[in-house]
């Protein structure tokens, strides 16, 4: 990185690398990620933390009055990371003297790099278990999928699409099963009726186990896991007449559906994620502060159970089960009628779990030094003075 | 005369509060002996000291009634609540729970229970309405009813605690016959509940027989029994889970204190515990029949011989301290060493005096030991870091500003020190005696929050941050001052914005570790390292801030008057972040809201703006005059 001063000079000259690498545009940046911070805090309080998010933080533009785009924080955050890059390789002084102020800013653009990496392989979900119950199926806390299985008595084959996409006319092909999918609408919140719409454009006959015959899109609610999508698709099956079916994410039963002589189920629900591995809860504990109601820990003691062994571990706060990618926290608990405890640990998939620590290791180390060096200067100018 | 002035102001100063903390001391009958029980309340075993001050403290907002010390308050409304029934101890801030009760403003807001009781069935239905709505979607009067409420339970609660003693009419002997059965003195008409307890094995004797008659075949001697009998079983149940938890039960494993009702209907046959309540009884007869020595006795009886049954608790290791503690105020010693160097500072600047700078920073460094004490008794008091709520953390920003200031003192030996120790350590610790009123401010902690690794690290390094910007930014104002008071002395400027400079990076480096430490305790504990949560943002916007002022300077965007501006700003970012969130009610961290924060935040965001624009407008007028002039 360290380039020939006069190679250095020469895309200095350019005005937009100059401009990219200016410490300016760096204050710039570092006030209007001030900024979003502050809205995007203070709007949490009346669209809750997930549209926040969405919205200021996960976002390249806002759209002020639905009209004026304001550029959101992921656009920051890349404008920052290439001025950090450009800093990097064209103002900074390769000294000794310089070394903490160099190291801060690598950590600062891995911390960037780490943060986009969480963004895009981060995916998180639960699994809840009863006491000596196993599973290897975690279920996502917001993102939903369409799924079909075929009916059968023994294991059971699932292929879903990830309903984050479904827009009109987007086509879910499920070939190997002789079907295919069309969607037609799909709202990411909405209520079902067991009447038909008031719309008379509207009232047509769907395919639906629980009986609904219509969906009325709603606002998103402040917390996600409130929402609960519909949708109806148009179903295509070879020598068969096209039907429409409706599947709403509030059922609690599944579609069934004919093609030939098979009878396969559609159901539209919670995505799932299986694990290489199985996670069975021996017991869950609980203990309060004396004279309280105040819980003063949480334990879930579990077995990891993979083809090769099984192994035995205790999941509580602040310390939580990694295994592979996985990480399992202790979530909460709940205690049913009949007095049975279950456990709700959350599951985080994460392949770049380390790369926020690095970073933070990085940056903290290159302020340590930078601080250090100059406040040793303002001592040896202090004596000079003296 | 200046050496006069400075031994008036510390004199002054100590004569006022060691009136006051000595005056813990009731003239007529000492209470010492009791002051060591321990009690446990809200998951902690404390000494009755600092659980009688917690109380009167939750129903008034102050430690003392008046001048009766909370442990004399308390032992009257234990031992003869009539005598207290007319004390105005209940805090009511809303006019409108009084318009609910149907009771007249007072201007001290603080009513009795006498006063209190006329509208309690009003009080008890309007706080049931609100006890099931949301604890987030309380409104103010809503959650103001909901205190005054359970503050009027827990007093009538705290009156029924040792009623066992007291005799009473569901315990009269109506049948001569019964005396000598039960081989109590003939002499006394009613008896207390201890009394007929304490006959249980006779009694028991008695009705045993009973079963195999018919009722219509029982003696009247035989019926007054088994109405004594029904008496105490009914007594028992009503009287269960009763708050004041001082008796150790038998069982060593146990975590927990029983209340002496619990005490006497599960574990009476133990016979330290039979000891212990009849040594409780004999308080009673001591205390309403001003019998000191009596009282002394059973006292310290009582005490040595439940720390002894309880000595496997850590806690009670640490109750003498605790009493101490409570009765040193170091808060208050700490707070009035800082006004004092704070004033002599003042002075010396008027009227210059050598000896007064090494004044300053005597008084300053005895503060600091006392803060340094208090912060210390706390840690070993409750067996974890120092900081672990919001009251918590401005004691130890004060403290970390206080060692800030006394280093800066030692490196530059002009008064900057000084006067950053005094300031932070004065309105913080003032600050904080604000959030000390809702009650015991040494509390246990959730399960998330129950971690010392974390609770050492992270907090710590988050609120060393709060307390290097809140430097930077007295600071800041220190420059601003002596930009218009001194505007050619540009050795004390400069110095003065180095000492900024050096806070700012201090402030940047601690909210950065803080802030990146907090995300991988979240990545332990919610398997995610930033949620963008309020309180997480809160710390962003710190670091974000603290960067922003060294990149607009790196930059020449501004000068060391922007320098100074920026970083008297930073407090208001520093105040966002510590408290002004936990107002927006959201988020995992939403935790310390006090009511009436808002307000206070607001008029102090105005009047920093304020002087930010007059001085900020004042000096650059005045630069660009010399300008134009040269």
């Amino acid at each position: 990185m360290n380039l020939r001063p006069d190679v250095r000079r020469r895309l200095l000259q350019i005005p937009i690398v100059q401009y990219f690498s200016s410490v300016k545009l760096a204050v710039l940046c570092l006030l209007m990620l001030l900024f979003l911070t502050l809205w995007g805090t203070i709007d949490q309080v009346n669209n809750g933390l997930y549209l926040a998010q969405q919205k200021f933080f996960y976002s390249w533009f806002i759209l002020l009055y639905d009209v004026l785009p304001v550029p959101g924080a992921q656009l920051v955050m890349w404008v920052l990371f290439i001025n950090l890059a450009l800093v990097a390789i064209l103002r900074f002084e390769y000294t000794w003297t310089k070394a903490g102020h160099l190291i801060t800013h690598l950590g600062l653009m891995s911390f960037l790099v780490a943060a986009f990496v969480t963004f895009k392989l981060c995916e998180e979900s639960y699994l809840t278990l009863r006491e000596q119950e196993t599973s290897n199926v975690s279920t996502a806390y917001h993102d939903w999928e369409l799924s079909v299985w075929k009916e059968s008595a023994d294991t059971k084959n699932v292929t879903a699409y990830d309903a984050r996409n479904f827009q009109f006319g987007k086509v879910l092909d499920f070939t190997e099963h002789g079907f295919s999918l069309i969607v037609k609408d799909y709202f990411s919140n909405c209520n079902a009726y067991a009447s038909p719409s008031q719309d008379s454009s509207k009232r047509v006959s769907y395919i639906n186990a629980s009986g609904i015959k219509s969906l009325r899109k709603m606002t998103l609610q402040k917390e996600p896991e409130k929402n609960l999508p519909g949708g109806t698709f148009i179903l295509k099956r070879a020598g068969v007449e096209d039907v429409l079916v409706l599947l709403y994410g509030g059922e609690t039963k599944e579609t069934p559906i004919k093609v030939g002589q098979e009878t396969y189920f559609l159901s539209l629900r919670l995505k799932r994620s299986a694990m290489p591995f199985s996670i069975k809860l021996l017991d869950f504990r609980m203990e309060v502060h004396p004279a309280t109601e105040l819980a003063r820990s949480y334990e879930s003691e579990v077995e990891v159970q993979t083809p090769e062994m099984n192994r035995r571990t205790l999941i509580s706060m602040n310390n939580p089960l990694r295994h592979k990618d996985y990480t399992f926290y202790q979530s909460s608990y709940s205690i049913d009628e009949q007095g049975r405890e279950s456990s709700t640990l959350a599951v985080v998939k994460n392949s770049g779990r380390l790369l926020p620590y690095i970073s933070c290791g990085l940056t903290f180390l290159g302020l340590l030094i930078h601080f250090g060096i100059m406040f040793l200067k303002f001592l040896k100018t202090k004596e000079s003075i003296g | 005369m200046q050496r006069s002035i400075a031994i008036g102001i510390v004199l002054t100063g100590i004569l006022l509060l060691t009136t006051n903390t000595f005056a813990d001391q009731s003239e007529h009958f000492k209470l010492d002996a009791i002051k060591k029980i321990p009690v446990l309340e809200q998951g902690r075993i404390k000494p009755l000291d600092t659980y009688v001050r917690n109380i009167l403290l939750q129903f008034s907002g102050k430690t003392k009634y008046k001048q009766t010390p909370a442990l004399e308050w308390m032992a009257k409304l234990l031992w003869t609540p009539e005598d207290v029934a007319q004390d105005k101890v209940f805090l009511i801030n809303n006019p409108e729970v009084l318009l609910a009760l149907g009771v007249l403003p007072d201007p001290h807001r603080r009513y009795s229970f006498s006063q209190l009781t006329k509208g309690f069935h009003q009080l008890h239905e309007l706080a049931r309405a609100a006890g099931q709505i949301p604890d987030k979607e309380r409104s103010i009067v809503e959650k103001e009813l909901l205190r005054v409420y359970d503050n009027l339970i827990l007093y009538i609660d705290l009156t029924y605690c040792l009623r066992f003693s007291v005799p009473h009419a569901d315990f009269v002997i109506n049948e001569p016959g019964v005396y000598a059965k039960l081989q109590l003195p003939e002499d006394q008409k009613e008896f207390s509940f201890l009394d007929i307890v304490l006959k249980a094995d006779l009694i028991k004797a008695m009705t045993d027989s009973l079963e195999k008659k018919n009722a219509e075949q029982w003696t009247l001697v035989e019926k007054d029994v088994f109405r004594l009998l029904t008496n105490l079983y009914q007594w028992s149940l009503q009287y269960r889970n009763m708050p004041f938890k001082i008796i150790p039960p038998s069982d060593q494993k146990r975590e927990d204190l029983l209340s002496p009702w619990d005490a006497i209907s599960d574990e009476f046959k133990t016979p330290a515990i039979r000891e212990e309540i009849s040594a409780l009884n004999t308080l009673y007869y001591a205390f309403t029949h001003g019998r000191q020595e009596d009282f002394d006795r059973a006292g310290y009886g009582f005490v040595e011989s439940v720390l002894a049954r309880a000595k496997h608790f850590r806690s009670i290791k640490f109750l003498s301290l605790e009493i101490f503690y409570n009765q040193l105020k170091s808060f208050a010693w700490a707070q009035l060493f800082y006004i004092l160097a704070m004033i002599l500072f003042f002075v010396n600047l008027f009227k210059p005096n050598p000896k007064f700078g090494p004044i300053s920073l005597a008084l300053i460094i005895g503060g600091f030991l006392f803060h340094t004490f208090a912060v210390i008794s706390r840690i070993l008091i409750m067996g974890r870091p120092p900081v672990t709520n919001l009251y918590e953390t401005f004691i130890f920003v004060a403290w970390v500003s206080v060692i800030f200031g006394i280093l800066s003192e030692f490196i530059n030996r002009r008064g900057l020190g000084i006067l950053i120790a005094s300031v932070c350590g004065f309105i913080l610790l003032l600050i904080a005696g604000k959030f000390s009123t809702e009650g015991d401010t040494l509390r246990v902690m959730g399960a998330v929050l129950n971690s010392n690794f974390w609770l050492s690290t992270h907090v710590i390094a988050i609120t060393t941050g709060y307390a290097g910007c809140c430097v930077a930014g007295v600071i800041g104002h220190i420059y601003l001052i002596q930009a218009l008071v001194k505007p050619r002395d540009t050795q004390q400027l400069d110095m003065t914005y180095k000492f900024i400079m050096g806070a700012v990076g201090f402030g940047l480096m601690m909210s950065f570790l803080g802030t990146v430490l907090g995300g991988i305790w979240a990545d332990q504990s919610w398997g995610r390292f930033w949620g963008w949560d309020p309180k997480e943002n809160g710390a962003l916007m710190i670091v974000l801030w603290c960067s922003i002022i060294l990149h607009a300077k790196v930059s020449d965007l501004i000068g060391p008057l922007g320098v100074a501006v920026s970083s008297a700003l930073g407090i208001l970012v520093v105040a966002w972040a510590w408290f002004g969130v936990n107002l927006l009610s959201v988020g995992l961290h939403s935790y310390g809201f006090t009511s009436g924060v808002a307000t206070n935040l607001i008029i102090f965001v105005i009047a920093e703006l304020l002087f930010l624009m007059v001085t900020g407008f004042i000096i650059t007028q005045r630069k660009l005059k010399w300008s134009f002039l040269s």
